[in-house]
């Protein structure tokens, strides 16, 4: 009943980490081409940005890496392993964690047992043990507690709310929580679907900060999809761009702030 | 009047009962409990030993409703199987097990029963969302009921007019009279409230809350829906069973009827009125949903007198009374009674101080 | 083939009523988003004051003596030359009903129109807004009082009503054998796809069907076009009720008045989820569907065995079509 628990982040077996690897993805939603050709790979221990304008396909591109959608056509490989067609809880299991663009916290619970539910795959209590809590289940328990105590709660400077239920905190916080269980899960990859939206330029400094220290100190993969472009210009070493579900560039930040295809669909005026 | 709850220690912050006027209300309740198995008059036991059969099923169905947020209008059927199949293993071991173990035996072989039946059930869930799940176990239910009441089982299910129950034994300890059944059903009463605590402070129990809040979030932080939802679904009709089993070797016969759809709304409604996903949730319920039909009869036997024709207006008075209960908890108080002893709690705490 | 023909119009006959009984409950569902679990005691409400429009009031010693039972001149006359039991007979002693025969109709429906209404704005409206599941388990509270009130006002004693329509055997040949069928029973079934094809109708191309409709889509939208929702709400209950008033009283002149008839609700709740909730012409299908193939598990196994034919259909539904035979299926946006 119980599965070995998952380690955190180890080097790839597979050498050069190229941890994420999306191949000609295609997706459509009845008449809806939401991807036509998506193609990149996220470098191991980089930050990838994945801009466009809205309804690009950001969103879409993220479901199906997290295996909410399967795609019409393509692959996607995690560590060399195709993952295709495995399920979402299945994908966790293997160290990819995400975020999402409407704060997907349980509204139920503290900001605690948020963060603990990150460490889910990393526990193996099983349910007689639950039944009975005394014995491996509350050791289990109490490691896990210290471990987010001092490597997430800490880390993200949330210590001061962590017994607060979610629906008191204001929504900055609420995003840096989320942050938090998705670190908690001490993953290879991490998905970061919007995590500055709506956020002030003070509270966007943070975020940032958060997450480039999550970079160099855990050296997690990060794949980032923004629409604040100082701040994806800033952090992201490379950068994919989509319209239309269509991958229009691919490059570090300067190549595809002067590809012209690029600007004329998103960028605009100032780059 | 507590002013901070403050720990030095991980350990201390993860206790239950963390500061002692919970520590004493735990202790001081068990303490109660014990006196009043020994002390209290019958017909209060009598009362307290339903309460207690009501409470274990309840605390089930909180599992499942309360904490994974699935919906069933079926577990009477669970029930049901467990206190059929304590009678039926315990009938036909007679010969092979002795009496003093046949306890040990069939009764976690009904709940086990009750599980695996439990998981069937459950299938649906993975599939359909509340509505249909609803439906689902409510068919199920009555397929169950309509099973056991069926001329072909009668033979084992004693068919519509039921079967008479066997006297558990305990390695030699006879439980015949009421009083020791009620500290029986006590007993495992507490042990399953607090097995149902437990669940939460662990991954297993956080698991349930996360699929009831939002599934796809829960997804991808690694839960498998398909192992949860029937792992909280083969909980809760484990714990039905459970109290079926108590039910038969507490009662001296079982009927069909006695487990039909009104149960199933009784547990549900129990838990409505004590309060979904809090562990004193299913404490508060069961004690309303036994004492109002109690007052009930009682208030009738005072005013009408022993008349048949009272005893005609008494059922359906009780169900009326029973259904505006649940629909007046609804419509003023969807939180339940622990919402109410919150807001008690609250003020208390705050006292002298003024609100805000 | 001859005995599966006529189980098969048996089942075909009884489809026709649980179809009648599934319009209200569909019809609140696309208004309301409610499933209402208490509406096979709405309908036995309208059963019971059919029993007490066409029973017990023309029963009563103020009541003249032509409500009990009408005999003209002319019909005394007729009757008196008759064999027993021949059809024209049957149809005179329906003639003689027919005043208490409507008066119940007519009684049941206001009576179950002014419950609907009353529900709904007790009950319903205070929830306007709030979780499905409040509302639902509003309903199954609603069980509870129905059930208990309807024990108290008319007591749990089984009784009989008046047939609809003449009661007058019926015989004819079909695929080389004899079909055998009452007279009333036809009436029911024509009278019951009537009403539900007038149901359909009304939602599909009247003014009120389509607030209906529109309401059911978005309440906020439905609003500022200015169709009043809380009145949208009450049709809905009204519309649900009345026919149900009818199905009741269909039900009772085939099973007789009993508490038991509330449980029909029930097999007709399963037949709704199987056509889908929402669809008219998926609930119609799968009424037809239950009811043949609760005829033909009465013909093989026993009528007991037929009880049971709903649900685990629906269980087999469910697990094979999850929403339903013609439902929509639900998106979330993640």
């Amino acid at each position: 009943m119980s599965r070995a628990p998952r380690e955190g982040p180890q080097p790839s077996p597979h050498g050069s980490g190229r941890l994420l690897k999306i191949e000609d993805l295609h997706l459509s939603f009845g008449g809806i081409k939401a991807l036509q050709g998506v193609n990149f790979e996220a470098g191991a221990g980089e930050i990838t940005g994945v801009i466009g304008p809205n309804g690009a396909g950001k969103t879409s591109l993220f479901n199906a890496i997290s295996g909410f959608y399967k795609p019409d056509r393509g692959r996607v490989s995690f560590d060399g392993q195709d993952i295709t067609t495995l399920s979402p809880d299945r994908r966790a299991g293997l160290g990819l964690a995400r975020t999402f663009q409407n704060i997907a916290l349980f509204r139920g619970m503290t900001v605690l047992d948020n963060i603990k539910l990150g460490g889910h795959t990393r526990l193996n209590t099983n349910v007689w043990q639950a039944l009975r809590y005394f014995g491996a289940a509350q050791k289990a328990e109490l490691e896990l507690r210290r471990e987010i105590e001092e490597q997430v709660i800490d880390f993200l400077e949330i210590d001061h709310i962590r017994k607060y239920p979610i629906t008191m905190l204001p929504y900055g916080l609420q995003k840096r929580v989320e942050l938090g269980r998705a670190l908690a899960m001490r993953p290879r990859v991490l998905l970061l679907d919007e995590p500055v939206a709506g956020m002030n330029r003070e509270e966007t400094a943070d975020m940032a900060r958060f997450i480039l220290d999550v970079q160099e100190q855990f050296g997690t993969t990060i794949l980032l999809v923004e629409h604040d472009m100082h701040m994806v210009m800033d952090i992201c070493s490379r950068i994919v761009v989509l319209n239309f579900g269509q991958q229009i560039a691919s490059g570090t930040p300067e190549e595809v702030s002067n590809n012209p295809a690029v600007i004329e669909a998103y960028l605009g005026a100032a780059a | 009047m507590i002013n901070a709850n403050l720990k030095s220690s991980y350990a201390a912050d993860e206790r239950v009962l963390n500061n002692r006027y919970k520590q004493a209300f735990v202790y001081g309740s068990i303490l109660a409990l014990a006196l009043f198995t020994l002390f209290g008059n019958d017909y209060l036991i009598l009362i307290a030993s339903q309460m207690g059969i009501l409470l274990i099923a309840v605390v089930g169905i909180n599992i499942l409703t309360g904490y994974t947020g699935l919906v069933s209008l079926g577990h009477g059927a669970f029930v049901a199987i467990g206190a059929y199949a304590v009678t039926i293993f315990g009938n036909l071991g007679a010969g092979v097990i002795p009496a003093g173990l046949m306890p040990f035996v069939s009764v976690p072989l009904a709940v086990a029963l009750a599980a695996a039946v439990g998981v069937l059930v459950g299938l649906p869930s993975l599939r359909v969302k509340g509505l249909y799940l609803a439906v689902a176990t409510l068919a199920a239910n009555f397929i169950v009921i309509f099973l056991i009441e069926e001329d072909l089982f009668a033979p084992w299910t004693g068919g519509m007019v039921g079967i008479n129950t066997n006297v558990p034994n305990l390695l030699g300890w006879e439980l015949d009279t009421k009083r020791e059944m009620f500290g029986l059903i006590a007993a495992v009463g507490l042990v399953s409230l607090l097995a149902a605590q437990n669940l939460i402070r662990t991954r297993v129990g956080r698991a349930f809350i996360a699929i009831r809040d939002r599934d796809y979030s829960a997804e991808i932080l690694g839960i498998s829906l398909l192992r949860y939802k029937l792992m909280s679904f083969a909980l809760s009709a484990a714990y039905c069973g459970l109290a079926g089993a108590l039910f038969a070797y507490f009662y001296a016969r079982i009927l069909p009827e006695q487990f039909e759809l009104a149960l199933s709304l009784n547990l549900v409604a129990a838990l409505i009125i004590g309060g979904m996903g809090r562990t004193m949730g299913p404490v508060f319920g069961v004690i309303i949903v036994v004492m109002v039909p109690e007052l009930i009869k009682v208030l009738f036997g005072a005013l009408a007198g022993d008349s048949a024709g009272a005893g005609q207006l008494r059922a359906p008075l009780q169900q009326i009374a029973f259904g505006v209960l649940l629909v007046l908890f609804l419509l003023k108080e969807p939180l339940g009674i622990n919402q109410i002893v919150d807001r008690i709690l609250r003020a208390a705490n705050r006292w002298p101080f003024a609100r805000g | 083939m001859g005995q599966f023909v006529q189980f098969a119009i048996n089942g075909l006959m009884a489809g026709a009523i649980y179809a009648l009984i599934a319009v209200g409950i569909v019809s609140v569902y696309k208004a309301t988003k409610v499933v209402n679990f208490a509406h096979g005691y709405l309908i036995m409400f309208g059963a019971y004051f059919y029993f007490t429009f066409a029973v017990i009031v023309p029963g009563q010693p103020w009541a003249p003596a032509w409500l009990a039972s009408w005999q003209p001149g002319w019909m005394v006359e007729m009757r008196g030359e008759l064999p027993m039991f021949s059809p024209v007979a049957a149809v005179l002693d329906w003639v003689a009903n027919l005043p208490r025969i409507l008066l119940g109709l007519a009684g049941a429906l206001v009576c179950n129109a002014i419950l609907g209404r009353i529900i709904e704005r007790v009950l319903m409206r205070p929830l306007m807004g709030q979780s499905i599941f409040a509302m639902i388990m509003v309903t199954v509270g609603l069980i509870s009082i129905l059930s208990g009130a309807a024990q108290l006002i008319w007591t749990a004693d089984a009784a009989s009503v008046p047939y609809i329509a003449p009661n007058m055997p019926i015989r004819f040949e079909l695929f080389g054998t004899m079909i055998f069928l009452f007279g009333t029973d036809l009436v029911n079934m024509v009278v019951a796809l009537l009403l539900f094809g007038g149901i359909v109708a009304f939602v599909k191309f009247t003014k009120g069907g389509i607030a209906i409709r529109a309401t059911a889509e978005d309440q906020s939208t439905a609003y500022s076009m200015g169709i009043s929702v809380p009145k949208v709400f009450s049709r809905a209950w009204v519309l649900a009720s009345t026919t149900g008033a009818i199905a009741g009283a269909i039900l009772a002149t085939r099973n007789g008045i009993s508490p038991s008839l509330g449980l029909f609700g029930f097999s007709v709740l399963a037949i709704v989820l199987m056509g889908g909730l929402d669809s008219y012409i998926g609930v119609l299908i799968a009424a037809m569907v239950v009811g043949v193939l609760e005829a033909m598990t009465q013909w093989q196994m026993g009528g007991g065995w037929a009880e049971i034919v709903p649900y685990v259909t629906v269980l087999v539904v469910l697990i094979w079509r999850p929403h339903g035979l013609m439902g929509q299926k639900e998106v979330e946006r993640i």
